[in-house]
């Protein structure tokens, strides 16, 4: 449980970011655990309809989005650094950058999205649909949100709102960031991939 | 740096996530509404399905029986009565017919509604169309 | 008390509490009607009394969130209420309205009602819960409005906290969503699709915040615990509250026509939402352990922490028992929906209600900041013997469904029909009853210990 009195009590170095955030953090990823968990169990019952299925996802795409939220999440990581030494401008350029990519992200998802619903395909063609399209737009819905946190952060940092001393915000976006990553290197092998 | 967890970051946590699954639940919302033509053949809405929801809802039938297991508890489910009648409305409008008005002694009964001949045969209508809507196989049984 | 226009919660509170006494009243002869078939019949037949009993509640619930808001926003905001006299104006006409309605229900057949009340022209009657004649419906909405602009302003012109911001969310909530009740359309499907809107949004979404928001102030004043740190949990709670209840929707969507995708949906948010009633549980506790003065209203603290079990027990834990999709296609619709629904109106809603009532009572009935011993310790007991109570209709009802799901839905060609099933568990209907009458009891002595004097207890700390 977290404690709603962490503010009087002193602070460590680790872990990074607003206690807040990784309480939040765990339970996405607990929710992200449990659609996982259902979708291999579903998938065990319906082999042949999930393989057949797979095989019209365009992998490829699949495969871009995950470089490019790799590469995201490591501009990030300089962000982080580059506040560290106190150059709050690098920060703002990194996380700026970092939140292109995001754009990227949704712009190469929403022409995969258009491409099933031109056919339509969606949540109730069946049942691997149901767990493709609503687990990646789950995803999809939490790059926006990480998305409206960089850019919040970015802003601040641009501002000159954080220093070498005191940069929660951007660690505490960054753990955010990282989080929807993350997801997505499980989400991309297990639903586009594996069969 | 701190590991403070400020009201504010309470705050914007409840707004961004409150406003973020109001967003996912219209975008259901509007996913579900379209797929459901092919789950309640709406197409077989007549007037008579109409007026038979009518005197379902006029008659407060809710207010014993479950329909697709919703409304009190106190008598049969009705989504599969055409079904458990022999796939019947005149079984349905014959039982309707024939409930005593004084009710059964020491029992539960259903009250004499004094329906028209109109009313009952869209009543009939009403649960015959109720039965054939997609409810994912529910219920698990012909007993209701 | 620090404001004259507080008392305006008074009439409120009061009228809550007699139509809480009208609703146990028709349970019992419902309960009664569940062992014994032609009670009362055809006078008052079994869907009339069930529509006194549900309806009756949501009132007196929406009477104590009212008097409530009356109560805590004019000491939140640090300013008088904007209008008392619309306050006392609007009691009025919905004490009128709710009683005229109650009293159409009794006196004519239902069908008769709705054609007196001209349901054809905007039909919405007949729904579970939303029985009331469209004419009522509208002076609900009527009522609602004139209640947020009072609310509202009264915040606008003064301090404005986190507990009356997120009081005032949950209002706002509560009448927007109210208005998906005008929605009836021919298509059943369509119909119970969106009447979930009006019924799961409020009692697993706006209505919490409001109970989170009252609960948040009863625990401010009796514990004298700092106001960030309260306000802080209230945020956190609200949020888990919405993050899980929004799409928590889903579990009402197993079965009736909707897309099979709201199985997975819907039971794996569903499943999250005991989070925020055990957080809020945690929170109660916390807060009372790390009280900084010993309030002497010992009855509204023990309400206070009696809330966050029994909601946390009601709402959570049965709740959950059968939400998971499942489960869920062998308990849907059976006794064990009845058995959640009873303890999860009583633990987060009904007390909720005693809490901020047995806080404020005292005060406005210009005693000093609690009752005195004697009248504390018969309503403590009124506590014990209705939550106790509801604990046994709750479990009996829950042995009543189990044995229902297993006589009336599995074993294949063994399978018993309905009222087969009814006279088979006819005992734990008995027992349930006989729990309904200890209920009773607890209510007459809550009731009766208004009405003890002796010496006042004052602030000691």
């Amino acid at each position: 449980m977290m404690n709603p009195n962490s503010h009087t009590t002193p602070t460590t170095n680790s872990p990074p970011g607003d206690l807040a955030i990784w309480v939040f953090i765990l339970a996405e990823l607990a929710v992200f655990g449990v659609l996982f968990a259902v979708y291999a169990f579903a998938r065990r019952y319906n082999l042949e309809l999930f393989d057949l299925h797979q095989q019209h996802l365009n992998r490829t795409a699949g495969l871009v989005n995950t470089v490019t939220l790799i590469t995201s999440s490591y501009f990030v990581v300089r962000a982080v650094a580059a506040i560290k030494e106190g150059d709050a401008k690098r920060c703002g350029r990194w996380l700026w950058s970092a939140n292109a990519l995001g754009l990227l992200f949704i712009l190469v998802k929403g022409v995969e999205y258009q491409h099933h619903f031109s056919q339509g395909i969606g949540l109730s063609t069946n049942l691997f649909y149901t767990f493709y399209i609503g687990m990646t737009f789950f995803h999809f819905m939490h790059v926006l949100m990480g998305m409206v946190i960089l850019f919040v952060v970015a802003h601040k940092a641009g501002r000159g709102g954080y220093t070498a001393s005191e940069h929660t915000g951007v660690e505490t976006g960054a753990s955010y960031w990282h989080m929807v990553d993350l997801v997505w290197i499980i989400l991309f092998p297990l639903v586009y991939v594996m069969h | 740096m701190s590991g403070a967890f400020t009201k504010t970051m309470a705050r914007n946590i409840f707004y961004g996530g409150s406003a973020f699954f109001i967003f996912i639940f219209i975008a259901l919302t509007f996913d579900t509404v379209g797929a459901l033509p092919e789950r309640d053949h709406r197409e077989n809405i007549n007037e008579q399905v109409i007026l038979g929801k009518r005197v379902w809802e006029n008659n407060n039938c809710v207010g014993c029986h479950t329909l697709m297991g919703e409304g009190a508890y106190f008598a049969p489910e009705l989504a599969n009565v055409y079904n458990r009648f022999g796939n019947s409305k005149e079984a349905i409008i014959g039982f309707i017919k024939s409930r005593p008005v004084d009710g059964i002694p020491g029992r539960r009964s259903m009250p004499q509604f004094n329906l028209s001949d109109e009313e009952l045969e869209g009543v009939a209508e009403f649960l015959k169309w109720t039965s054939e809507v997609d409810d994912a196989n529910w219920p698990p049984n012909i007993q209701g | 008390m620090q404001y004259q226009s507080q008392m305006v919660a008074k009439p409120y509170f009061i009228a809550a509490i007699g139509l809480f006494i009208g609703q146990i009243i028709f349970g019992l002869i419902m309960g009664w009607q569940y062992v014994v078939g032609d009670f009362l019949f055809p006078e008052i037949p079994f869907n009339v009394a069930r529509m006194v009993h549900t309806n009756l509640l949501i009132v007196w619930l929406l009477f104590g969130f009212m008097g409530a808001s009356y109560y805590l926003v004019p000491e939140e905001s640090e300013t008088e209420l904007y209008s008392p006299k619309l306050a006392l104006a609007l009691f009025w006409i919905f004490l009128v309205a709710g009683a005229l309605t109650i009293v159409g229900y009794l006196a004519v057949p239902y069908a008769t009602l709705a054609q007196v009340t001209g349901n054809e022209l905007l039909p919405t009657m007949g729904r579970e819960f939303l029985e009331q004649p469209t004419i009522t419906k509208i002076g609900i909405v009527i009522v609602a409005l004139g209640f947020l602009f009072n609310i509202a302003m009264t915040v606008l012109k003064g301090r404005k906290t986190t507990v009356s911001l997120v009081l005032l969310i949950g209002l706002t909530g509560l009448a927007l969503l109210f208005l998906f009740s005008f929605y009836n359309p021919h298509n059943l499907v369509l119909d119970k699709m969106f009447w979930w809107y009006v019924v799961h949004l409020w009692v697993e979404g706006v209505w919490e915040l409001i109970l989170g928001a009252i609960l948040a102030f009863v625990l401010i004043k009796t514990t004298g615990v700092d106001r960030e740190v309260i306000e802080k949990w209230l945020y956190v709670i609200i949020a888990m509250t919405l993050i899980t209840g929004i799409l928590g929707t889903g579990h009402h969507f197993y079965w009736i026509g909707t897309p099979e995708y709201w199985q997975i949906i819907g039971s794996v948010f569903s499943a999250l939402e005991p989070i925020p009633f055990f957080m809020m549980t945690v929170f109660a506790f916390n807060m009372v352990n790390q009280r900084r003065r010993e309030h002497p209203n010992k009855a509204a603290v023990l309400w206070a922490l009696g809330t966050a079990v029994m909601a946390f027990l009601g709402a959570g834990v049965w709740g959950f028992l059968h939400t998971l999709s499942p489960v869920n296609y062998y308990t849907h619709g059976s006794q064990i929906t009845a058995a959640h629904g009873h303890m999860a109106f009583y633990g987060a809603y009904v007390m909720i209600v005693l809490t901020i009532i047995s806080y404020a009572m005292p005060m406005m009935r210009g005693r000093a900041a609690a009752n005195s011993e004697k009248a504390q310790v018969m309503e403590m007991w009124s506590f014990w013997l209705m939550t106790v109570a509801m604990v046994f209709i709750t479990l009996f009802l829950t042995a009543a469904g189990i044995l229902q799901i297993y006589m009336q839905r599995m074993g294949g060609d063994a399978a018993q029909p309905f009222m087969v099933v009814q006279e088979n568990i006819a005992l734990f209907y008995w027992l349930r009853e006989g729990a309904g009458f200890v209920f009773l009891t607890g209510l007459i002595l809550y009731v009766v210990s208004f009405f003890v004097g002796g010496e006042e207890r004052k602030e000691t700390a």
